[in-house]
């Protein structure tokens, strides 16, 4: 039945009120919606422009602070070390969640199979994002620090190499580790929403497949793939926003270094408030603005297509 | 998907199975061997296994630095979040899926929006108004906050959730006499009980987790909850480890128990909430 | 639906209840709040709270003391000051004052300032320099309780004897002459953080001993391109090249020297005493083997800085609250306070009067932090104390400069020009 003879029964039953009905459910929506409403205006929408619009002031922590135009972004621009956070952001960002979607996928299809104690898997994989954050790196950087961690412990027992190997404090390496913690970090969740999707994938359209001589790939690529396909779009942004906006992970692990080889924009806008810049710390986070509008916009439009 | 497996697929599933749990615990063990060290250990005799193992941490944690009372409070304050986030996102949900009016879609889209901004920013703004409503340093003042990352993450997955729900069920009991917010309330409901679990445990989790604004928001050392005084213990350039790791394995697994229990009302509430929504 | 609204209502009353019961009421108005600064030592700072406490109950105020971790400091006080919750007086360090004062944050105590000198016997020359720069316009913002930030050379000397360097190192060079005499795989003679956090600043002070400046007399233009510049470069980076820095030293934070010394990884370390404590406590061999020293000078000076921490007033405070800190400010300075609280902490002496406090001779240490705090040179010493400066340092320009050169393989003149410039648009930012 649809909405709207639903709504011409509901009228028959109980009879005329002096709002017509459509004018009742109105209000009912507004109600419902409005607490959450007030607390999004106040707490996300207020602070939102509050930021953007200090990011074109000269403001300073308890000094007042003068329109200046584009003078921050001007500032930002010109800084070598802001430009290699821009290229240091996307790489490491754009790796991270390739990573996490490959491992993500691969991880749920082999949750999915009819293994035993499946319960169990799942649990166990849930366990890298259920601790706090600052949790998980910290003990990533003690594994990975020269004296006394435990990576450089096995390398050397193990005869592997000779002197200690800097994970975090050589170019070369710094990115890769603070990727591997990252991922660690952060591929539970994919895991999980995965094969929840791949788990609500009917049985028959695989049964149908196979009928049709697919093999297992042809299974996977025609019928998993495309039935996970909206899921997988949703966690893409989702995740994607949260990894761009982390600063614990790379504070931790390495305050950006070294020689701003790891510095992304949460770090950056971090050491800028540092000097009560609030208007420059302001600017980092608006010019962060840009990616996450497209990658909103992008998968909006995916989306989009799915539901027609 | 695969059917029956046969032997090689299975051996081949099986390893990658353990060295998956061997990548995931390490890390688990390496924390708990460095709290159960003395602190001179910890520097001088790096091990795989545990030296001299001791509780000393542990004790330390619990009795010197009262680490219950932050236990307390983190629970507290997660689930008094988790409890009022709920409510509020259910019926923000039901109301911008089964309900028509003029701005539905703009909302919906708002919600969205709410993602962009990073909370490295927002504290700043978040303190003034803190401040103004007079609920600096006080429990509900960070549950009040803790609603800027908790509900609308939670309408969304909900939407996504009622959205699978057929609305014949409703219709029905709307026939038989319901109003619409009892059919709502006695069938809609109870069926979305796993997305309504799944939203809880996220949120709870986040709420447990989170740092920065606790960080802000709170003074008192009474009222800290367990993120907070896990990052007093770094005191200046001294990282008192054997303590934090304690901490950090005492913070980690109320959490991991509470996802071992309800996973399985997790993944089916991410089934239909995600799936379409 | 009334059910529906009856249940809801239920449920939300029930929430809002329980958070009213659980939480403390808001504070009352005329209770004295006071951020104090949280340092590694439990007994400093429980001695600290006590004494507050004390003089709440002598005046008959409330006082409600929170310790401040000085990892948040900024945060907390930036947060606090934009919301209008700064407290009623609170512990700063020297630099976070003249950022604050500069904003017109803090009240001047010239007066108190000049009170409490003149009770206990004056100042040292080093603390009056580092309050009174032409930066703060003639005005004292805060009151010094400790000498702070002054660092302490450590060494190995069970490395160092059998190596035939008994004696602590006067220069730089020698440092790391006898860092190299002696370097086997497990023991980096140069434990020296190179990275984006505070410790790693010595590295200005070390390019200041070697002549070097950051800017010129004025404090408007940088002259870090000069032949004093390319000679600490070619040093360092020398001995960086030699291995004779620990790994990881270009990612430290904060900790990672005291890690570095405390895991037998280095055999010198500049730190002001937290490391001290701490091995005093957990690995009293460590300690036998140390011995503690001034910090080296270069072939042109000793540079030595020395800072301070002080007690501060915001601008928002009420005028009878003001008052009531002046008392409480003299109340914490009285000597009796003092020697309690200094023979548990790290800093060296501020007033005349706490030189002859018995740790100041009988703790190494300590021994080390009362000469720095007598002959150490005032913060920026030798050049121009100003924002900029502050700025050039938190932005770690320094270290920064000599990562691009050993991590990047920058030549010392790329790595000085690069620097240079950056520097120059802190300077130009600030000089308008």
């Amino acid at each position: 039945m649809t909405q709207r003879a639903s709504q011409d029964i509901h009228t028959q039953i109980k009879g005329e009120s002096r709002l017509t009905l459509r004018q009742m459910e109105s209000l009912m929506g507004y109600v419902l919606v409005a607490p959450l409403l007030v607390c999004i205006l106040v707490l996300v929408v207020y602070p939102f422009f509050f930021a953007i619009a200090i990011s074109f002031t000269d403001r300073s922590i308890g000094a007042g602070g003068a329109f200046v135009g584009l003078a921050n972004f001007e500032y930002l621009f010109n800084q070598a070390a802001f430009l290699e956070t821009v290229r240091n952001t996307i790489v490491l960002v754009s790796v991270v969640q390739i990573s996490k979607l490959f491992l993500g996928l691969g991880i749920a299809v082999l949750l999915n199979l009819p293994i035993r104690g499946r319960q169990f898997w799942r649990g166990l994989i849930l366990i890298p994002w259920a601790m706090p954050a600052f949790v998980a790196f910290i003990t990533w950087k003690l594994m990975f620090v020269p004296q006394g961690g435990a990576l450089n412990y096995m390398l050397i027992e193990s005869g592997l190499v000779t002197t200690h190997v800097d994970f975090l404090g050589t170019r070369e390496l710094a990115m890769p580790s603070v990727i591997v913690a990252l991922v660690w970090r952060g591929f539970p969740f994919w895991v999980i929403t995965f094969l929840a999707g791949l788990q609500s994938v009917p049985e028959e359209l695989y049964e149908a497949a196979a009928l049709d001589g697919a093999n297992a790939w042809q299974r996977f690529l025609n019928v998993s793939l495309p039935g996970i396909r909206h899921i997988v779009l949703i966690v893409i942004l989702v995740s994607t926003i949260g990894t761009t906006n982390n600063f614990e992970g790379i504070f931790l692990l390495t305050g950006g270094g070294p020689s701003n080889s790891t510095m992304t924009f949460p770090v950056f806008a971090y050491y800028s408030l540092q000097n009560l810049n609030i208007g420059e710390a302001a600017a980092v986070g608006v010019a962060m603005l840009p990616i996450f509008a497209m990658l909103a916009f992008v998968v909006a439009i995916l989306l989009q297509r799915d539901e027609s | 998907m695969f059917g029956k497996m046969t032997r090689t697929q299975k051996i081949i599933v099986y390893g990658l199975l353990i060295i998956l749990a061997i990548i995931i615990i390490f890390p688990i063990y390496y924390m708990v061997i460095i709290s159960l060290k003395l602190p001179k250990d910890i520097y001088r005799t790096p091990s795989l296994l545990p030296v001299n193992a001791t509780l000393a941490n542990y004790e330390d944690l619990f009795f010197k630095e009262d680490f219950f009372k932050n236990i307390k409070n983190s629970f507290i304050v997660a689930s008094l979040s988790t409890i009022i986030s709920v409510s509020l996102s259910c019926m923000a949900a039901y109301s911008l899926v089964r309900l028509r009016y003029r701005l539905r879609t703009w909302i919906g889209r708002l919600i969205l929006f709410t993602y962009l901004t990073p909370t490295a920013l927002l504290f700043i703004p978040l303190s003034v108004i803190v401040a103004r409503l007079q609920l600096g340093n006080t429990a509900h003042g960070l549950i009040f906050v803790y609603l800027t990352f908790a509900a609308p993450l939670s309408t969304w997955l909900l939407m996504g959730y009622f959205r699978g729900i057929p609305i014949d069920l409703e219709e029905q009991a709307m026939v038989d006499g319901a109003t619409r917010l009892q059919a709502f309330y006695r069938i809609t409901i109870p069926l979305a009980v796993p997305g309504l679990i799944a939203v809880s445990v996220f949120t709870f989790t986040a709420a447990w987790n989170e740092l920065l604004l606790a960080l802000i928001f709170i003074t008192s050392p009474d009222l800290q909850t367990v993120p907070v005084s896990i990052s007093y213990l770094i005191t200046g350039d001294v990282f008192r480890f054997g303590l934090i790791m304690a901490g950090s394995v005492s913070a980690a697994l109320p959490v991991i128990i509470l996802y071992y229990l309800a996973q399985r009302f997790v993944v089916q509430g991410l089934t239909a909430g995600a799936v379409k929504g | 639906m009334k059910r529906f609204w009856k249940y809801s209502l239920h449920i939300c009353v029930f929430a809002i209840l329980a958070t009213l019961f659980i939480a403390p009421t808001v504070a009352q108005d005329d209770t004295f709040v006071y951020w104090g600064g949280l340092i590694f030592s439990e007994t400093a700072n429980d001695a600290f709270v006590a004494r507050v406490e004390e003089w709440g109950e002598l005046r008959g105020v409330d006082v409600e003391v929170v310790m401040i971790n000085q990892n948040e400091t900024v945060q907390r006080v930036s947060a606090a000051i934009e919301a209008g919750t700064m407290p009623d007086a609170l512990d700063l360090g020297r630099d976070f004052m003249l950022l604050l004062s500069q904003n017109e944050q803090l009240e001047p105590l010239t007066d108190l300032y000049a009170e409490i000198g003149e009770e206990h016997g004056g100042w040292l020359e080093s603390i009056n320099s580092v309050v009174t720069s032409d930066d703060f316009g003639g005005e004292i913002y805060g009151i010094p309780y400790a000498a702070s930030g002054a660092n302490i050379l450590y060494r190995r000397n069970d490395v160092l004897e059998p190596a035939g360097f008994p004696d602590a190192p006067e220069t730089w060079e020698e440092l790391s002459e006898m860092a190299a005499a002696h370097n086997p795989p497990e023991n980096y003679g140069m434990g020296f953080a190179l990275s984006n956090v505070g410790d790693a600043n010595i590295t200005t002070t070390m390019l200041q001993s070697y002549g070097g400046r950051i800017a010129d007399d004025e404090g408007r233009n940088c002259t870090i391109d000069s032949e004093e510049t390319r000679e600490f470069l070619t040093w360092i980076t020398g001995a960086f090249e030699a291995g004779l820095f620990p790994p990881g030293a270009t990612t430290w934070d904060g900790a990672g020297d005291n890690t570095a010394y405390q895991s037998g990884n280095a055999v010198f370390i500049a730190n002001p005493g937290s490391v001290y404590l701490n091995i005093l406590e957990n690995d009293p061999e460590l300690a036998d083997w140390t011995r503690y020293s001034a910090l080296p000078g270069g072939p042109v000076m000793r540079v030595n800085p020395v800072s301070t921490v002080v007690r501060a007033v915001p601008v928002a405070t009420s005028d009878a609250k003001k008052e009531l800190a002046n008392d409480l400010f003299k109340f914490l300075s009285e000597d009796e306070f003092a020697e309690e609280y200094m023979s548990a902490a790290i800093y060296g002496p501020a007033l005349q009067s706490q030189v002859d406090f018995a740790v100041f001779s009988e703790s190494p240490v300590h021994v080390g932090l009362l000469g720095a705090a007598i002959n150490g040179t005032p913060g920026s010493f030798p050049d121009v104390d100003n924002a900029s400066y502050a700025e050039y340092q938190t932005n770690f320009l320094t270290p920064n400069m000599v990562q691009r050169i050993v991590v990047d393989n920058v030549s010392i003149d790329d790595a000085i020009a690069e620097t240079q410039a950056s520097c120059q648009a802190i300077y130009d930012k600030n000089n308008e």
